[in-house]
């Protein structure tokens, strides 16, 4: 009997979308007013997905505490109040669009998630950010 | 094409399992292990998957689904105690899992006697930032 199960957590940050291929006019072309010099912040949500069978005993499929120690400890921890293109390392190259930004938290809970569930399972199913209301990313299986 | 259709219930639950110990049991549920009970406004998303009739343009009667929704879950669920009062869960914890599975054990024989429209997934919203959807025990792996 496999569920899905999604958990929601935030975090604030401060990002700029500024691609350093591109010249200054083409950057404030393609990213408008998130391309301002001084950055911009928002409240992210990031909700994970995971499919697994129900414990008989327990009743759960995933132990809770444990998704929850895994996303602060990668995810909420490391990024919350930060300024992303400053001060994490995978923004030094990639600009922190909300893509690039869900692909960087599905790489890092995919790293650290055969220490906290080694018998694979639940598996991470996938990974949703919403920027703001209006703007949100995906990535796994649709 | 797949409809869904939203309701609330108000019901309270206690998730500890007469398995484990009580030491065990505040680790695995933590504030939710309290014997006293606590409780959620819970919100069900159940889907429907079919075509739409050539005559009446719609894939299921609506107003029909929402008697369904009322005699197999509201009726049983709303403003109970889940533990006590809900045969399901005489033996079985009442995590938003296993609510969603039964959910979906009440609904999936009685969503259309022709067989044309036919349960998708339930969706059991816990919180803001829990939930779960089961698509049954078939198509749970897909």
């Amino acid at each position: 009997m496999t569920v899905h199960l999604s958990r929601k957590y935030g975090f604030s940050a401060t990002h700029r979308l500024h691609a350093k291929g591109l010249s200054d006019a083409e950057n404030r072309t393609i990213y408008g007013k998130c391309n301002n010099p001084h950055g911009h912040g928002h409240n992210y949500e990031v909700e994970i997905t995971v499919a697994g069978p129900v414990d008989a005993v327990t009743g759960r499929a995933v132990d809770l505490a444990a998704l929850d120690a895994l996303a602060a400890r990668e995810v909420i921890d490391p990024l919350r109040y930060r300024d992303l293109n400053e001060e994490v390392e995978a923004f030094r190259t990639e600009v922190p669009t909300t893509e690039n930004l869900t692909s960087e938290v599905d790489r890092r809970l995919r790293a650290a998630w055969p220490g906290v569930f080694p018998s694979g399972t639940p598996r991470l199913e996938k990974i949703r950010i919403w920027e703001t209301e209006r703007n949100i990313c995906e990535v796994g299986p649709l | 094409m797949i409809i869904s259709k939203k309701v609330e219930f108000s019901a309270s639950h206690i998730c500890r399992s007469p398995h484990l110990s009580d030491a065990e049991n505040e680790r695995v549920y933590g504030a939710a292990a309290n014997p006293l009970s606590h409780g959620h406004n819970y919100v069900i998303e159940v889907a429907i998957q079919g075509e739409p009739d050539a005559v009446t343009g719609m894939i299921l009667d609506l107003k029909r689904l929402k008697d369904v929704l009322e005699e197999r879950v509201l009726a049983v669920y709303d403003h109970r105690l889940l533990n006590r009062e809900v045969a399901a869960f005489e033996n079985v914890v009442p995590t938003v899992e296993n609510i969603a599975i039964d959910i979906w054990n009440r609904m999936e024989s009685h969503i259309d006697a022709t067989g044309r429209a036919k349960l998708y997934s339930v969706r059991v919203h816990e919180t803001n930032e829990l939930f779960v959807e089961y698509r049954g025990e078939y198509r749970g792996g897909e």
